[in-house]
């Protein structure tokens, strides 16, 4: 409703008259709602071009694998987002959770009271780095809802605390041996990262199924609503009864969960932790939910845009390191890519403005 | 008023949350979530106030094995001769190094030791560390000026290289599709190492290097680079790393593959890469003597603060030494005993 606020000034009058221009306005509003997608298709034409190995069906498994990992990611930040928040520890909560897991495997848990180690079965080291991912979103959550502190304060201490709490954990090492060993019964945490059901890597799986999970709880639950309405107007969800606190505290709960599995994944693939893991990746989740169509001052955006913009960096990364570009004009590339679908956002919000005026 | 004001608002906040007994609750959970996985978790500290000597340890990331053993062997070698450590880590950062070196000369060290964050973003640093009166003994890696440093003590990375060159070169019967993995683009011995793989792989007219990339040092960042390598040339029989734990990472995509017939080098000799050789995973890499190099610029910088002069020229090397299955159970963490 904010648009209609806007001055009629700027708008010339021939074009919101004009019937055709109208219609052009609205072809161009749908290609600018839908740019996320056709950067997508773009992307696999010029590619393939490019490379002819780029659109087979192992490589565009092998980079699907790559972005289903900054995919989850970008689904927990995308809930974030919607309330207006921010979540830059991401990517160390993605590497704390794989320490933490990974320790687990390799060294088992030291009771020196007892004196034993217990060594858990991999489905109970897993809860465990999902439960840490949620409890460390949920120290987020309480600085940002009890604390008042502004999300970005808050998610950037943790990035550096959860970073810190990663070194700590091994003392700055790596644990290299997640295969488990049989006599301990903690055999098979390469499945979710290595292993593939139907041909398809688990990692993948799990990002369908959590955009899936996701997509349902964004449009169609009163959960979802809330979230948007929180993101929306924040003191009209207050006076519409909504419990602000409340439904901020989950979202960086969801995130937190999120970027669990992420580091999960990721640590189960390499077959090692090591607690640089994950560095930045919170950057590549704000950058795909943005490119997704997410708006950075909440309340618009969607799920599945997020994971189209999850594909679009992914896609665009790997097809450079396959054409053979350099680290350089790699960063470049995706740096400037970011920035243009935010320039293609406001243009949308300006047709938007158009359309609405009249 | 607004003292007042102040006090309301302080008052209001810790009422809230006091009268909140799940905040309470929530924080005393994590609390103790904390303290039973980091229990284990043991942290190095220093002595303040004592009359000993203060050495610096300044590295990049402990993250990489190597650099924790060169930050374990100095430490222990400074303590075992009498001195009072301070490790720091600066990510290779220079500016971060930047700033370590003013706290070593605000804490009066007597020595630093220095793995650099950059061969020419390193120099003003150590120079005004010796503007203070502070030695830097350089470890590992050099900076491109002389007469700045005490001493600097690397492995001779070219050397190494050319023996891992060679190995790779062996191991492919110098014929095949192979793929380079580089290391950060800003450190010298990722260029040097390069160089020396070169000297020895572009003699050979069969050996075509199919792709180049760099994993910037980084595990993930292999991984991520090689499974997209090898959908692009899926005939590639070696992958040559420029250090370990880029080698590991291409290793993990090539078990993913079920490629694992592929041909891994690293360099480095780290104590992961030594398992993987023993157990015909990785099938070599090229040890640098970490730990000797680290003990060395110790006991230079000993004899530097009690005579005033190492008695060394300014540039040593130390050889390296290739690793394969017959010696790699001679290797223990960066030290060869054979």
């Amino acid at each position: 409703m904010k648009i209609i606020d806007r001055p009629r000034v700027g708008v010339p009058a021939e074009q919101v008259t004009s019937t055709i221009a109208f219609n052009r306005i609205r072809v161009g509003m749908l290609l600018l709602r839908l740019r996320a997608l056709i950067a997508l298709i773009v992307l696999i034409i010029v590619f393939s071009f490019l490379s002819p190995s780029y659109l087979t069906a192992g490589n565009l498994i092998v980079m699907t694998r790559h972005v289903a990992i900054n995919a989850i990611l970008a689904i927990g930040q995308t809930f974030v987002i919607l309330t207006g928040g921010i979540d830059l520890s991401v990517g160390s909560i993605a590497g704390i959770t794989g320490m933490i897991s990974g320790g687990l495997l390799d060294q088992g848990l030291a009771l020196p009271i007892f004196g034993v180690v217990v060594f858990f079965s991999v489905p109970v080291v897993i809860a465990i780095g999902l439960l840490v991912g949620i409890v460390f979103g949920g120290v987020n959550g309480l600085a940002i809802t009890r604390f008042r502190v502004a999300p970005f304060i808050a998610t950037l201490g943790m990035l550096y605390v959860a970073r810190g709490l990663a070194e700590l954990r091994s003392n700055g090492g790596t644990f290299p041996n997640l295969a488990g060993r049989s006599g301990l019964g903690n055999t098979g945490f390469e499945f979710i990262g290595v292993d593939s059901v139907l041909g398809i890597p688990v990692g993948i799986w799990l990002m369908v199924l959590f955009g899936v999970v996701a997509a349902l709880i964004a449009a169609r639950t009163p959960f979802g609503r809330r979230v948007y309405a929180v993101g929306g107007n924040a003191r009209a969800a207050v006076l519409s009864g909504i419990r602000v606190n409340r439904i901020k505290l989950a979202v960086y709960m969801i995130s937190g969960f999120c970027a669990a599995m992420a580091g999960l994944i990721l640590t189960s693939e390499l077959g090692a932790a090591y607690p640089d893991t994950a560095t930045t990746y919170e950057l590549n989740a704000i950058a795909a939910a943005v490119l997704g169509g997410t708006s950075l001052s909440g309340g618009k955006g969607t799920i599945v845009g997020t994971i189209i913009g999850a594909f679009v960096i992914g896609f665009l990364s790997d097809g450079l390191v396959l054409v053979g570009v350099s680290t350089f004009w790699q960063l470049v590339v995706k740096g400037a890519v970011i920035v243009l679908a935010v320039v293609l956002d406001q243009a949308q919000e300006r047709l938007q403005a158009r359309i609405t005026l009249r | 008023m607004p003292a007042k004001h102040n006090r309301i608002h302080w008052r209001e906040a810790m009422n809230g949350f006091g009268r909140d007994r799940r905040s309470w609750r929530a924080l005393a959970a994590t609390c103790m979530l904390a303290f039973a996985l980091f229990a284990c978790g043991t942290s190095s500290t220093t002595t303040g106030g004592s009359a000993k000597k203060l050495i610096v340890i300044i590295t990049p990331s402990p993250d990489n094995v190597f650099f924790k053993a060169e930050q374990d062997a100095a430490q222990a070698k400074a303590q075992a001769m009498g001195y009072d450590t301070l490790v720091l880590s600066h990510d290779d950062d220079p500016t971060k190094q930047s700033q370590e070196f003013d706290t070593a000369i605000s804490r009066k060290a007597a020595a630093i030791v220095l793995d650099n964050a950059g061969a020419d973003a390193s120099i003003a640093a150590v120079q005004k560390a010796k503007d203070a009166g502070i030695p830097s003994f350089l470890i590992d890696r050099e900076i491109n000026k002389t007469g700045v440093a005490a001493a600097q003590i690397v492995s001779n990375n070219y050397q190494g290289a050319t023996l891992g060159g060679q190995q790779f070169a062996k191991l492919m019967n110098q014929s095949g599709n192979y793929a380079e993995l580089l290391g950060k683009p800003t450190d010298t011995n990722a260029g040097i190492r390069s160089q020396g793989y070169h000297s020895i792989l572009d003699q050979y007219p069969g050996m075509k290097m199919v792709a180049q990339q760099s994993a910037n040092w980084d595990q993930t960042q292999a991984l991520n680079i090689v499974q997209t390598i090898l959908q692009a040339h899926p005939d590639i029989k070696g992958i040559i790393a420029g250090n370990d734990t880029m080698a590991l990472g291409a290793y993990a995509a090539l078990k993913g593959a079920n490629k694992t017939n592929v041909i891994v080098t690293g360099f480095d000799g780290s104590p992961d890469v030594v398992a993987s050789i023993l157990q015909s995973g990785i099938k070599a890499t090229v040890l640098q003597p970490a730990a000797a190099i680290a003990e060395q610029a110790v006991v230079q910088a000993d004899a530097y603060i009690k005579n005033g002069s190492t008695g060394k020229p300014e540039k040593q090397s130390l050889d390296c030494v290739l690793v394969t299955p017959d010696n790699a159970s001679k290797v223990n963490n960066f030290t060869f005993s054979g």
